[in-house]
């Protein structure tokens, strides 16, 4: 079971590192949020595969349903802020954001 | 077990392609097969629950969410991204890979989690009776995301 268990913390690291790089790197506000997102997949790959090697399946479901619930709450959150922001600057450019005048 | 890598490779594979796409929309379209690729994952570990709410919510719901922002958004697409990260980002993330394939095993251990031990009852008892306090916040939660997004979209007074 231990190799199982591995074998999904290896893939679960791998996709929140390569969230973590999408939001050092890039510049777009849609991007960015994308880039949360994968994270967030990491993320919930880790609680269910560490429910399944222990033998903890259902709670580790009950904390997944969980996190989507809340992820879909700030995702939506997330979006209509992203599209104020459109209105307020006609950009999706993050770094126009430091401009904290006005 | 193959089947298992193949999809987490492919899970790992349409992941990076939605943050290195440079089309927003077909990167939201990659995001979504990285989805529907985890649900099946959550099918295959005896998840069927997580893995319902995962293809319909996440690869569905969050999907049309994106494409609506994307078509909203349409004329800001041409951010001008850094050039530094076309060839920095693949080299970082497989610099990662190595480190994590070395390390990960030795982490094992060291990872909290509860002690291995057999369920009873079934998801609904689970989910009802153990985590109650869990379903309450996640109506809170849904009630405050609504509440933000009317809140962000209000009309504007006359005096504004």
């Amino acid at each position: 079971m231990t190799n199982t268990w591995y074998l999904y913390l290896f893939f679960a690291a791998a996709l929140v590192f390569a969230g973590l790089l999408g939001l050092l790197a890039r510049r777009n506000l849609i991007k960015l949020f994308i880039a949360i997102e994968v994270v967030g997949k990491g993320i919930s790959l880790l609680l269910l595969s560490t429910g399944f090697a222990k033998g903890h399946i259902l709670t580790a479901q009950a904390l997944v349903i969980t996190f989507i619930v809340v992820e879909v709450s700030l995702v939506a959150t997330a979006l209509a802020l992203i599209i104020n922001v459109y209105r307020h600057t006609k950009s999706l450019d993050v770094r126009n954001l430091a401009k904290l005048k006005g | 077990m193959i089947v298992q890598t193949a999809l987490l490779i492919g899970l790992v594979l349409f992941s990076v392609l939605a943050i290195l796409l440079k089309d927003l929309l077909r990167s939201a379209i990659s995001l979504a097969v990285a989805s529907l690729l985890l649900g099946i994952i959550f099918f295959r570990m005896n998840a069927p629950y997580a893995g319902v709410f995962e293809i319909s919510v996440v690869a569905g719901l969050i999907t049309v969410l994106f494409i609506l922002t994307i078509a909203l958004t349409k004329t800001g697409d041409e951010v001008r991204e850094s050039r530094l990260v076309n060839w920095a980002f693949p080299l970082v993330f497989i610099a990662f890979i190595v480190i994590d394939a070395l390390v990960m095993k030795s982490l094992l251990g060291k990872v909290p989690a509860l002690a291995s031990g057999a369920e009873s009852g079934t998801f609904g008892e689970v989910l009802w009776r153990g985590r109650t306090f869990d379903l309450v916040g996640q109506i809170a939660v849904i009630l405050a995301g609504v509440l933000a997004v009317l809140a962000l979209f209000r009309k504007r007074e006359k005096h504004d």
